[in-house]
């Protein structure tokens, strides 16, 4: 049970900072280009 | 019978995961790192009657620009009043507070635009936002160096990694609500502001319900207090209105000071400064990316460099921050002279990543210094460094490009002196931290335990 509460606070925390990182680094592209 | 948020209620049972509590405190953190992309409303906020372009009685971006000031000014205060209350309170109450704060901050502000009345976002945003930023920011960083006695800048790089993500998540999404309610009547930013503040209040209680402390007696599986402490590693504790007073906290306040103006004033000055100095080849798209790029060495310099002190010392760190910053800030008129992009940008994200990394290990070189006993209320107080740097930086880049230019000199060399001063500034950081001692022992607090202070 600990260990499924623990996964789950650790995907709610991490998909919006992917996103972010992920829209960020999109625009740190172009740069780039 | 205690409360379900006074600090008896959070302690955690015998075989609690601590890698639970990361999360509480990133859920707090990156909510209230929103407050680096407030920007993205300062247009919008500037077309509300007029929407496709500013009306005479819009509000102007210099109206608007002071709600950030007052909300960072208001971070640092409130982190200094209620440092001493956040300890005592325990964690879950001071993060529901923040929430309240951050997110009743919105609403206000939300309140403010559909009344069109200017000072209910100064009050709104800009004081109980602001206030919500302050006892956010502090909140889980003393719980934190609790749970890893054996990690304790890996934990709060973590956390604090979290304020620079905030950003990265609340600029992408402020654009996508904004288009998602925009009308004929409406540009809106009114309704992206309700939604924001429910978001965020809700997104901040997750974390103020899930955050344990650990027992006074809890010491993680295996780990033995090291018998030979370091030199700058104490084991005793200091209170926060003692440590107020010893040479250390205006060393470490110096210290944070120069490291943050030296990196705030680039920031804020990034985007203008690459298409300046490499004038016809970066467009302002390319130069935005230029700031997201940094941004994001911001936030994992935040991780990389906390983490990396835990092994290499604290005041190791930071002067590797200063040596290093000094070498780089006086290569860049160097390297913009002779053209080279690449170097310009790696040596501005290194840059960063120590002006994140800064921010990340203050809070384990506070807990070397003085003690976990009231880490959090020193903390606090120290961040009013942060407040100062907030002006100073961005003072000094503006005003010396601008006397640069004023007197002839070609915008593309505007910078050369203001990264000379940035090297005097970080020098000063760097004669403060070598100067760096333990605490003398008649300031050690005399009482018994740890102060189960949360």
């Amino acid at each position: 049970m600990m260990q499924l509460r623990l996964i789950l606070l650790w995907i709610l925390v991490g998909i919006p900072l992917i996103w972010g990182v992920l829209r960020t680094l999109e625009n740190a592209m172009k740069l780039f280009q | 019978m205690p409360s379900f948020l006074d600090r008896q209620r959070t302690v955690a049972p015998p075989g609690y995961n601590r890698f639970a509590v990361p999360p509480a405190a990133l859920a707090v953190h990156l909510s209230i790192g929103q407050a680096y992309a407030f920007s993205t409303f300062n247009l919008p906020l500037s077309k509300l009657i007029g929407i496709s372009k500013s009306a005479p009685d819009d509000w102007t971006l210099v109206q608007l620009g002071w709600i950030f000031s007052i909300a960072i000014l208001f971070l640092g205060l409130s982190a200094a009043v209620f440092g001493r209350w956040v300890e005592s309170a325990g964690p879950r109450k001071a993060m529901l507070a923040a929430a309240v704060c951050f997110g009743g901050g919105f609403l206000v502000s939300a309140l403010g635009i559909s009344q069109h009345q200017l000072w209910l976002l100064y009050l709104g945003y800009g004081v109980l936002g602001g206030c919500g930023l302050g006892i956010g920011y502090i909140s889980p960083v003393s719980t934190l160096i609790k749970w890893f006695p054996d990690r304790p800048g890996m934990a709060t790089g973590m956390a604090i990694m979290g304020f620079g993500g905030g950003a990265l998540i609340a600029a992408p999404l402020s654009v996508k609500l904004m288009d998602h309610f925009k009308s004929a009547t409406s540009n809106g930013v009114l309704e992206t502001f309700v939604t924001m503040g429910i978001l965020y209040f809700v997104f901040m209680t997750i974390g103020a319900i899930v955050v344990r402390v650990p027992a006074d007696d809890w010491r993680p599986a295996g780990w033995v207090p090291p018998s030979q402490p370091k030199k700058l590693v104490t084991t005793a504790n200091v209170e926060v209105h003692t440590a107020f007073a010893t040479p250390q906290f205006w060393l470490l306040w110096i210290v944070l000071c120069m490291n943050v103006t030296a990196g705030i004033g680039v920031l804020g000055q990034a985007s203008p400064m690459i298409q300046e100095m490499f004038t016809g080849r970066v467009t302002a798209a390319a130069a935005a990316g230029f700031v997201g790029l940094l941004s994001l060495f911001n936030m994992a310099g935040r991780f990389i460099w906390a983490s990396t002190s835990d092994y290499i010392g604290r005041r190791n760190t930071y002067i590797v921050f200063f040596v290093l910053g000094i070498a780089l800030y006086f290569s860049v008129p160097s390297i913009g002279r002779a053209g080279s992009m690449p170097g310009f940008v790696i040596a501005f994200a290194v840059i960063l990543s120590m002006y994140g990394g800064g921010f990340a290990t203050i809070p384990a070189y506070l807990r070397d210094v003085f003690g976990t006993l009231q880490v959090g209320a020193i903390h606090g107080r120290l961040l009013t460094a942060w407040s100062t740097a907030g002006v100073l930086g961005p003072v000094l880049v503006n005003y010396l490009r601008q006397a640069q230019i004023d007197r002839g000199v070609p915008k593309a060399q505007a910078y050369t002196v203001t990264m000379y001063i940035m090297c005097a500034l970080l020098l000063i950081g760097l004669i403060a931290n070598l100067l760096m001692r333990p605490v003398d022992s008649r300031h050690h607090y005399a009482g018994s335990g740890t102060g189960g202070t949360g």
